[in-house]
């Protein structure tokens, strides 16, 4: 286990029956980043995430959560880590509050921590509806809210962009980096490639239970295509894409820029103002083509 | 932390309108069945004397409060496992159908801790299922029709005194409810395997219909495995309007219903404790 892994996986399996939904699956997870669990659906990622949720309770292989094997002592693992596995399940009947309430008594957290965490996902002033009465979006962010109530070193989100609208993405993707800014690792499961290229720094791709690929999100730009801009106003486009994971200037000039990029040439598209031009200038395989 | 896990469970039962079904029932039935004592008292008196007022003169009434609790209790009593079903069919299932426990199980908090308070508020809410029916009977009653002794059919007719009546009827509240216990019990476990909160109940509610008519139906083999079947003592409350209360009787029907509830428990907590939650 490298320094700075805070999560090890070694060889993890699981059977259902006679179908194998994980084969011996290796990877590593950095303390602090942004990790991205990606895989077309029934590639594993749930059932590696409700492994280390301690859903699933027979599996095979180790995982290490700071060196500690986490079978043997599970509780202080669990308490280390904030969970949202698929889609948000509350009691639709009790309000918000008195949900994550239930679930505070559960971690010993105040109501402080509550009245917190629901300013954080911005739902104060839905804590007394009942969730039954809640949207989809709303549910999600709620969902954020019970897996940071007892304030977790580590996120795991399991598809925490399904089933929202772009809007709905956009600010769920705004809550994921501002939880990484207060400097918790958070690992994100998606099948959307746009999520991963947006947020991660790290990235994993599973297909049919196996991983098939593990870098840094920086490995896969190196590798990635190149893109010339052209813009009256490239200073702007220059630093908003530079603080963007995914993005690497490789030269500015006047009114021309030229960038490393996992993203499509559709997604550069929708950051640049209208009056932008931009062409791909080489091609080399990306995260689509990975995935594939 | 049990204790925050029992109150969880209660609150989430607290504020289900299902949880209210039974007592609702009960509170509007029993007035009707107590004002229909009321009003068809000489043809039920008639019916109890049979061919005994033939040969005596009787003074006085034998319709007062605690007959009509004693009736209702009869009329009732197998009815019950119905109520009584209701939290524990969906006590766990419903939380495996609706997802609820990808939040709950995923605490640091060990799964026996979280099925055994859940189990605690099932026992709670048959106890106190059976004191608000055989409570309330005798409330509504005694106000309703006084009190006075108490006639039952045992090896003919048998006069209780009106001082030991309350006690008789608490002794049948203790044998009836541990009875019910066993019944939710099983719906429990049934409940930790199935994923909807309708197969607990079926398989609870034939188990009691099979293990009744197994009661009934006069057959050698049937008479023999009868005793030891929890289902065989569902009427057991009527051992309490013996005299002499048969104390032996009551002791065989606790071992009988711990065994059942032990085993019930047992698979229960196997199962859970070792469950994938895929759902």
């Amino acid at each position: 286990m490298k320094k700075n892994d805070l999560i090890k996986l070694n060889n993890v399996g699981k059977t259902f029956g006679k179908s194998k939904a994980l084969n011996e699956v290796s990877f590593s997870i950095p303390k602090k980043s942004i990790f991205g669990l990606l895989g077309p659906n029934g590639s594993g990622k749930s059932t590696l995430m409700r492994i280390l949720s301690g859903l699933i309770i027979k599996w095979d292989g180790e995982i290490f959560f700071e060196n500690q094997n986490i079978k043997l002592n599970q509780k202080h693992f669990l308490k280390r880590c904030g969970f949202l596995i698929e889609n948000p399940t509350f009691y639709e009947y009790l309000t918000a509050h008195q949900n994550l309430s239930l679930l505070a008594r559960l971690s010993s957290c105040s109501d402080h921590s509550i009245a917190s965490v629901l300013a954080d996902v911005d739902l104060v002033e839905d804590a007394d509806r009942k969730v039954g009465d809640f949207s989809y979006g709303m549910k999600q962010r709620l969902g954020i809210a019970q897996a940071i109530l007892h304030n977790p070193d580590i996120l795991f989100l399991d598809e925490p962009n399904n089933g929202l609208d772009p809007i709905g993405i956009q600010e769920m993707n705004k809550t994921i980096l501002k939880l990484h800014e207060k400097g918790k690792t958070i690992c994100v499961s998606t099948h959307i490639l746009g999520d991963v290229e947006e947020l991660c720094s790290d990235v994993v791709i599973l297909k049919e239970g196996k991983l098939i690929h593990s870098s840094s999100m920086e490995f896969l730009i190196d590798q990635s295509e190149e893109f010339v801009i052209r813009s009256k106003e490239i200073e702007s486009i220059s630093l908003k894409l530079t603080r963007s994971n995914n993005c690497k200037i490789k030269s500015l000039e006047k009114e021309k820029l030229i960038i490393k990029t996992k993203l499509d040439i559709h997604s550069i598209n929708q950051l640049l103002p209208k009056n932008s031009v931009v062409r791909s200038i080489s091609k080399e395989p990306n995260l689509a083509d990975l995935f594939k | 932390m049990i204790k925050f896990l029992i109150y969880n469970e209660f609150q989430k039962i607290f504020y289900r309108k299902r949880t209210y079904i039974g007592f609702i029932l009960i509170a509007i039935l029993i007035p009707f069945i107590v004002g229909a004592i009321d009003n068809g008292g000489n043809m039920l008196e008639k019916s109890i004397y049979g061919q005994l007022s033939d040969s005596f003169f009787f003074v006085g009434s034998l319709i007062n409060g605690y007959l009509a609790t004693y009736i209702i209790i009869a009329v009732l009593i197998t009815h019950m496992p119905f109520l009584s079903t209701i939290i524990a069919a969906d006590i766990v299932s419903g939380e495996y159908s609706k997802g609820t426990f990808r939040l709950y199980l995923s605490r640091p908090i060990p799964r026996s801790k979280i099925l055994l308070s859940k189990l605690i508020i099932v026992y709670l809410y048959t106890i106190l299922l059976m004191a608000f029916f055989i409570g309330y009977s005798l409330l509504i009653s005694v106000v309703w029709l006084g009190t006075g002794e108490l006639a039952v059919f045992h090896m003919g007719l048998l006069f209780l005194s009106e001082d030991d009546a309350l006690v008789r009827f608490f002794i049948a509240f203790l044998t009836s409810t541990v009875v019910m216990l066993t019944v939710s019990s099983l719906c429990f476990y049934i409940s930790t395997i199935s994923k909807n909160s309708v197969t607990p109940i079926i398989i609870t509610i034939s188990t009691v219909f099979v293990g009744t008519a197994i009661s009934i139906i006069p057959i050698e083999f049937f008479k023999i495995i009868n005793p030891y079947l929890f289902t065989g003592y569902i009427n057991s409350y009527l051992s309490a309007f013996h005299d002499p209360i048969p104390y032996d009787a009551i002791l065989r029907l606790l071992l009988i219903c711990i065994l059942w509830t032990g085993a019930f428990l047992t698979f229960a907590f196997n199962h859970f404790i070792k469950k994938d939650i895929t759902d």
